[in-house]
C-alpha cells in the first residue's frame, strides 16, 4: 500500500456535517410539506425533498465569497450555503425577522451576505446572474466562482442556453447545474427535451465541457462538482454538471402528481434515498457509527421545531415596510 | 426459413462521465449512437436479418433513431431494413438495464448481439450473453474493449454470421474474462480489459482516472495501442489479445517504483505510472488482491466500496464470443456471399 | 472648462471619466468595441453609432464585446452588481428590451426590495431610443414609459450634451439600477460640455425656458422641438415655460406642481405612444393634485397609438412637432377659461 492518499480522505467530522447538512435540508421540507397542508404558510412553495445530495455536494465546495443562485426550489440550496435555518422559516411564514424581513418568501428566499443570490421566481432568472457573478471575478482578479442551478424543465430557457454561450465566450468561473428531476412542473422530460433526456450535450454545443452523474449519490456528486468548481477556480473555464435525481414532492405545494405513475414516489423513497445510501455507505465503510447519525437525526429534529415554532410567534412586518428597500436611495 | 433476430444495445449512459472535465474526453452524442443503430440496421437488412430487438434507449438514442428511420426517403427507402422491436421492460436507467435486456434476448435466441457502448457497457452485456456473438462498437470513453468501426460495415459483418451464411472457422474471437469474487461469494460481476484496486475511498464519480491511486491490477491483455491500464501493462510486457494469458501487475507511485512508464491513462492524459513487478496469469489461475481500504475497479470505473477484512480475489477465465468483422468480410468477399442478396425484398417498413 | 461637443461625445466623455475613476466600472454590449474575432481592425465601430470608440484603446480590459444575447448579458449585468462590479451594459435599442426584460425587470429592478434591503444593484443599462432616422417599427420606439412604471427602476432621459454626461455619470455612481435612455437624433447635437466631471442629480427638472403663461413639460427630443414652439408663440405673445423632466423615475413632482401653479396651463409633450405613457402620468397628477391651478385642461401632445412608421413622410407626422405643440399650447389659452381661485 504505497499510493498517495486520494483527494477524498473525509474525515469522520466531515462525513457528519455533510449528513447534517442533507437531514437538516430534508427535515426542512418534509416539516414544511406538513405545516403548508394547514394553510398558514402564505403563498406558493417547492420543496427539494429527494435532491439534498445535490446541493450539499457541489456547495460543499463553495466558500462564502462564492455566489450561488438557485431556482424556485431554492430552499436546500439556501440551507447549503449556510442561510440561518430560523430565519429560513420565518421568511417562508411571512414574518418581519425573516431572511428577507417578509418581502420575499419562499421563492425569493436570499442572503446576499451569504453569497446565495435568490431563489427565484421566474424559471431560468438565474444562470444569467451567475455569468455577472463570473465576469465581476475575472475583472476584479479574484478567484471567485460562480454556480447556477437549473432544473431540466429550466434547461430549455433562452437565459440558460444564452448563458451557457456566454460563459464559455468570456471563459467566466462558473458552474452550471443542472437537476435533472425528470419532470418540468407537470411534463416529463420525455417529451419536454427535444434530443430526449441528453441535456448534458447541450454543453458540447457551446463549447463547455459536460458531465452526468447519479444526483443520489452524494460521493458522485461531491467528486464531479469538486472537478467543476476546481476548474473554474483555476481558470479552466466553465463547465455543465447534470445531475439525475427525482423529487419526492410536487411542482409546487399541492400538486397532487397525478401525472407520475401510481407508487412512483414510494418506490424512490425506498429504493434511491440519497440519505439511505450516504448512511450506508459511511456506515459499511466503518466510518461512522449509526448511533452517531441518528444523534444528528435528533439535534436537525430539534433544530426544524425550533424555527417552526419560533416562526409560528414572531410578528409580522410593520405595515411601513412595504414601502422601504425599494431604492438604496431614491 | 427461421427468422433471424439480432439484439441491439445502445447505451445512452455512456460516453459523458466526468473524464468530460478530468481529462481531454468529450460527450458521446446520443443522437450519433441513434444514427448508428440506423446504419447497424442498413447493415443487418442488406445481410438478410429479419429482425432487431433492441434495449430501450432514452435520452435521444431512440428519439434520433427515430428520426433516421422515419426519414428515410428516396434512395435509402430502397434499402431493406428489419424489423424493430424494442423490448418492453421496466427502465431503471442504470446497469441492470443492459442486463436485463440480453438476457431477454437470449431468450428469444437472437443469434447475434450488437453492442454500442464502452468497456462498462460491454462488461455488463458479456456477463449475461453466454455464447451469443458480440459485436463490439465503441462508444464510451476509453474504449479498450470495443472498437471504433462503421456501424453499417459492423452491420452486415454481424448479419452474416447471424444468417449463418458463412463457411469455416476463425469468424469469432473468444474473449478473456476475469471473474470476481468477494469474500468467497463468485458474483457475476466480471471484467473483459482489467480489474483494479485504488485508495478511492467511494465509487463516486465512477471513473478511474487517478493512475496514482492503484496499488494493483489484472488485466486480460496488454495492448500497446490501448488507452488506460492494459497500456500499462503493455508498456512493460505486451500480451496480445488473442494470447490465453493475462498479467497482474503491482503499481507503486513513480518515484518509489523500480519501473516508470509513460502511457495515455485516459483521452488527454499521458501520465506516468510506476509499476513494481508484471507477472503473467494463466487460464483459469485465480489471483488474490491485497486487501485495502478503497474501492475495486471493473474496466475502468469504481464499482464496489471495500474494506480491509474484503478478500478479492481474481480468475482469469473464458469470456465472450466476438465477431472478428475484418475476418468475416473478407470470408464474405471470397464466398461471394452478399452477391445477389439471398432473401427476397421485402417492403420498407 | 466647458467647450462645444457633441451629445455622443459627451456620453463617451463620461464612460470614459468614470472608467478612470473606478475600477469597478465595466462596459459592456454588442459591439461596444468590434472587431473580436475578425481580421480587420479592433475597435472597429465601438458601438453601432460610435458613442463607444476609443475607450477599447484605454481599457481593454473592462470593454467587452457580448455575443447576440441581451437575456445573458443583461443578466449578467444584474449578476456583476450584486457581485462588486458597476457595469454599465448597452442594450442596443430600447426596442430590443423583448428579449430580456425580465432581467430587468423581474430580476434587477426587484432584488433589493425581495431580499429585504440586502441588495444592492448599481447598475446602468444605456439603451437608444426614439423615431426619426427612418429605422421604422422595430428601431424607433421610445419605451421609457415602461421602465418608468417598474418600481425598482430608475430612469433618464437626457435631451442635452451637458445633461447627458452629468446624468451618465450619476448614473454610474447611483446605487439602484439606471436605465439611461440615449436618444439616437440628439447624437449628433452640440452644446456646451464642461471638460471636467459632474454630476447631476435625479428627480430635478431642468427649467429651460421661463414663462408665465402656458407650461410645457417634456423630455427627451421633444424639450427642443418645444423650444421651437415657444420661440414662435413668443411672437404671438404667449410665453411659455418649459420643463425638461431630465429623469422620469424619479419624477420632479415638485418642479411640475410650481410651474403649473405659475401659469394654470399645461401641456405635456412625449414622443411615445399616448397610453399608459409620461403624458398621461404627469397629467393625472395635475388632475388629482393641482385640479384648482388649472384655467384650461391639460393637452397632450404625444405619438399617436401606432407603432412608428417607416416612410420619412409618415414617420414627421408620427412624431411631435414644434407645429403640434403650438397647436396645443393655442388651445389651452383659447377655449373656456376658470377664473383663479
Amino acid at each position: 500500500m504505497t499510493t498517495t492518499a486520494p483527494p477524498d480522505q473525509a474525515s469522520k467530522q466531515q462525513l457528519l456535517e455533510w449528513y447534517r447538512t442533507m437531514r437538516t435540508i430534508r427535515e426542512f421540507e418534509e416539516r414544511l410539506h406538513k405545516e403548508f397542508a394547514t394553510g398558514e404558510i402564505p403563498g406558493f412553495v417547492h420543496l427539494y425533498a429527494g435532491e439534498e445530495a445535490i446541493a450539499t455536494g457541489v456547495i460543499t465546495h463553495l466558500r462564502l465569497d462564492d455566489y450561488i443562485a438557485s431556482t424556485h426550489r431554492g430552499h436546500g440550496h439556501a440551507i447549503a450555503k449556510g442561510c440561518d435555518v430560523r430565519a429560513m422559516m420565518a421568511e417562508i411564514y411571512g414574518k418581519r425577522d425573516g431572511l428577507c424581513h417578509g418581502k420575499g418568501g419562499s421563492m425569493h428566499i436570499a442572503d446576499v451576505d451569504k453569497g446565495m443570490l435568490g431563489a427565484n421566481g421566474i424559471v431560468g432568472g438565474g444562470p444569467p446572474m451567475i455569468c455577472g457573478v463570473g465576469l465581476s471575478a475575472k475583472i476584479r482578479g479574484t478567484d471567485q466562482v460562480g454556480v447556477s442551478f437549473t432544473g431540466d424543465g429550466g434547461s430549455n430557457q433562452g437565459t440558460f442556453l444564452e448563458s451557457l454561450n456566454l460563459a464559455a465566450v468570456w471563459h467566466l468561473p462558473c458552474v452550471y447545474v443542472v437537476e435533472n428531476n425528470g419532470y418540468a412542473e407537470a411534463t416529463s422530460v420525455k417529451y419536454h427535451a427535444g434530443a430526449g433526456t441528453d441535456i448534458v450535450k447541450r454543453a458540447d454545443g457551446f463549447g463547455l465541457p459536460g458531465v452526468v452523474v447519479d444526483g443520489h449519490d452524494f460521493f458522485a456528486v461531491y467528486e464531479a462538482a469538486g472537478e467543476a468548481i476546481a476548474r473554474a477556480r483555476g481558470g479552466g473555464g466553465p463547465s455543465l454538471l447534470e445531475c439525475r435525481v427525482n423529487r419526492y414532492y410536487g411542482h409546487f405545494e399541492g400538486d397532487q402528481q397525478t401525472y407520475r405513475a401510481p407508487g412512483e414516489v414510494e418506490e424512490l423513497r425506498r429504493t434511491r434515498d440519497c440519505l439511505d445510501l450516504f448512511a450506508r455507505q459511511v456506515t459499511s465503510a466503518g466510518l461512522v457509527d449509526a448511533e452517531e447519525l441518528r444523534r444528528v437525526d435528533e439535534e436537525v429534529a430539534r433544530l426544524i421545531d425550533d424555527a417552526v415554532a419560533d416562526a409560528k410567534a414572531a410578528p409580522e412586518p410593520d405595515p411601513s415596510d412595504l414601502l422601504t428597500d425599494v431604492y438604496v436611495k431614491y | 426459413m427461421a427468422t433471424v433476430s439480432v439484439g441491439v444495445v445502445a447505451n445512452p449512459a455512456s460516453g459523458r462521465d466526468v473524464r468530460r472535465l478530468v481529462t481531454g474526453a468529450s460527450v458521446f452524442d446520443n443522437a450519433e449512437k441513434g444514427a448508428m443503430v440506423h446504419r447497424l440496421m442498413a447493415g443487418l437488412g442488406a445481410a438478410g436479418v429479419d429482425r432487431v430487438i433492441m434495449m430501450p434507449a432514452g435520452s435521444g438514442v431512440s428519439q434520433s433513431l427515430q428520426r433516421h428511420l422515419g426519414g428515410r426517403t428516396g434512395h435509402l427507402a430502397a434499402q431493406r431494413l428489419p424489423e424493430l422491436e424494442v423490448l418492453d421492460m421496466v427502465v431503471h436507467e442504470d446497469e441492470r438495464d443492459s442486463a436485463a435486456a440480453v438476457r431477454a434476448m437470449a431468450e428469444r435466441r437472437v443469434a447475434a448481439i450488437v453492442v454500442l457502448g464502452g468497456d462498462g457497457t460491454h462488461r455488463v452485456v458479456a456477463a449475461h450473453c453466454g455464447d451469443i456473438p458480440l459485436c463490439a462498437l465503441s462508444t464510451g470513453t476509453n474504449n479498450a474493449f470495443p472498437e471504433l468501426r462503421e456501424a453499417t460495415v459492423a452491420g452486415v459483418a454481424a448479419g452474416l454470421v447471424a444468417t449463418a451464411r458463412l463457411e469455416g472457422d476463425g469468424l469469432l474471437r473468444r474473449e478473456k474474462q476475469l471473474q470476481v469474487n468477494v469474500n468467497g461469494d463468485v458474483r457475476r460481476d466480471s471484467a473483459l480489459v482489467d480489474v483494479a484496486v485504488t485508495t478511492e475511498r467511494w465509487v463516486g464519480a465512477r471513473a478511474l482516472w487517478r493512475a496514482d491511486t492503484i496499488s494493483e491490477a489484472v488485466v486480460t491483455f496488454a495492448s500497446p495501442g490501448a488507452v488506460g491500464l492494459s497500456a500499462v501493462a503493455a508498456a512493460v510486457s505486451p500480451v496480445p489479445r488473442a494470447a490465453r494469458h493475462g498479467l497482474h501487475l503491482r503499481l507503486a507511485p513513480p518515484e518509489r517504483a523500480p519501473t516508470v512508464v509513460t502511457v495515455p491513462f485516459a483521452p488527454g492524459l499521458v501520465t506516468e505510472v510506476g509499476v513494481v513487478q508484471a507477472r503473467r496469469v494463466e487460464p483459469g489461475q485465480a489471483v488474490p488482491l491485497t486487501p485495502l481500504a478503497g474501492c475495486l475497479a471493473l474496466d475502468g470505473e469504481r464499482e464496489l466500496e471495500l474494506g480491509p477484512s474484503d478478500r478479492v480475489t481474481v480468475r482469469l477465465a473464458e469470456g465472450p464470443l466476438v465477431i472478428d468483422v475484418d475476418a468475416v468480410l473478407a470470408r464474405a468477399a471470397r464466398q461471394r456471399a452478399l452477391n445477389g442478396s439471398a432473401r427476397p425484398r421485402a417492403p420498407t417498413l | 472648462m466647458a467647450r462645444t461637443i457633441t451629445y455622443m461625445k459627451a456620453i463617451n466623455e463620461a464612460l470614459d471619466q468614470e472608467m478612470s475613476r473606478d475600477p469597478t466600472v465595466v462596459v459592456f454590449g454588442e459591439d461596444n468595441v468590434g472587431g473580436h474575432g475578425a481580421a480587420g481592425e479592433m475597435d472597429a465601430w465601438g458601438g453601432v453609432l460610435g458613442v463607444t470608440k476609443g475607450l477599447y484603446a484605454k481599457y481593454p480590459d473592462r470593454i467587452l464585446d457580448t455575443p447576440i444575447s441581451e437575456s445573458a448579458f443583461i443578466g449578467a449585468a444584474v449578476g456583476a452588481a450584486c457581485s462588486g462590479l458597476r457595469p454599465v451594459a448597452e442594450l442596443m435599442f430600447v426596442d430590443f428590451m423583448g428579449v430580456c426584460f425580465d432581467q430587468i425587470f423581474n430580476q434587477g429592478a426587484k432584488l433589493r426590495y425581495m431580499f429585504g434591503g440586502k441588495a444592492k444593484v448599481p447598475m446602468v443599462i444605456r439603451t437608444m431610443w426614439g423615431a426619426g432616422i427612418r429605422a421604422a417599427s422595430q428601431h424607433s420606439q421610445s419605451l421609457y414609459s415602461i421602465f418608468t412604471h417598474v418600481p425598482g427602476l430608475k430612469v433618464v432621459v437626457p435631451s442635452t450634451p451637458y445633461d447627458a454626461k452629468g446624468l451618465l455619470i450619476s448614473a454610474i455612481r447611483d446605487d439602484d439600477p439606471v436605465i439611461f435612455f440615449e436618444n439616437k437624433v440628439l447624437y449628433t447635437i452640440e452644446g456646451e460640455v464642461p471638460e471636467e466631471s459632474y454630476t447631476i442629480p435625479f428627480g430635478e427638472a431642468n427649467v429651460v425656458r421661463e414663462g408665465d403663461d402656458v407650461s410645457i413639460v417634456g423630455v427627451g427630443r421633444v424639450v427642443h422641438m418645444a423650444q421651437e414652439a415657444a420661440e414662435r408663440l413668443a411672437a404671438d405673445g404667449i410665453q411659455c415655460e418649459i420643463v425638461d423632466l431630465r429623469t422620469t423615475s424619479p419624477l420632479d413632482e415638485d418642479t411640475i406642481y410650481e410651474t403649473v401653479e405659475k401659469t394654470g396651463r399645461l401641456v405635456v409633450v412625449d414622443e411615445d405612444n399616448p397610453r399608459c405613457g409620461m403624458a398621461a402620468d404627469i397629467a393625472a397628477l395635475i388632475a388629482q393634485n393641482r385640479f384648482d391651478d388649472l384655467q384650461a385642461p391639460v393637452q397632450m401632445v404625444t405619438a399617436p397609438h401606432t407603432p412608428p412608421p417607416f416612410t420619412g413622410s409618415l414617420e414627421d407626422l408620427y412624431v411631435p412637432s414644434a407645429d403640434k405643440i403650438a397647436e396645443a399650447v393655442r388651445k389651452t389659452t383659447g377655449g373656456k377659461v376658470r377664473a383663479r381661485a
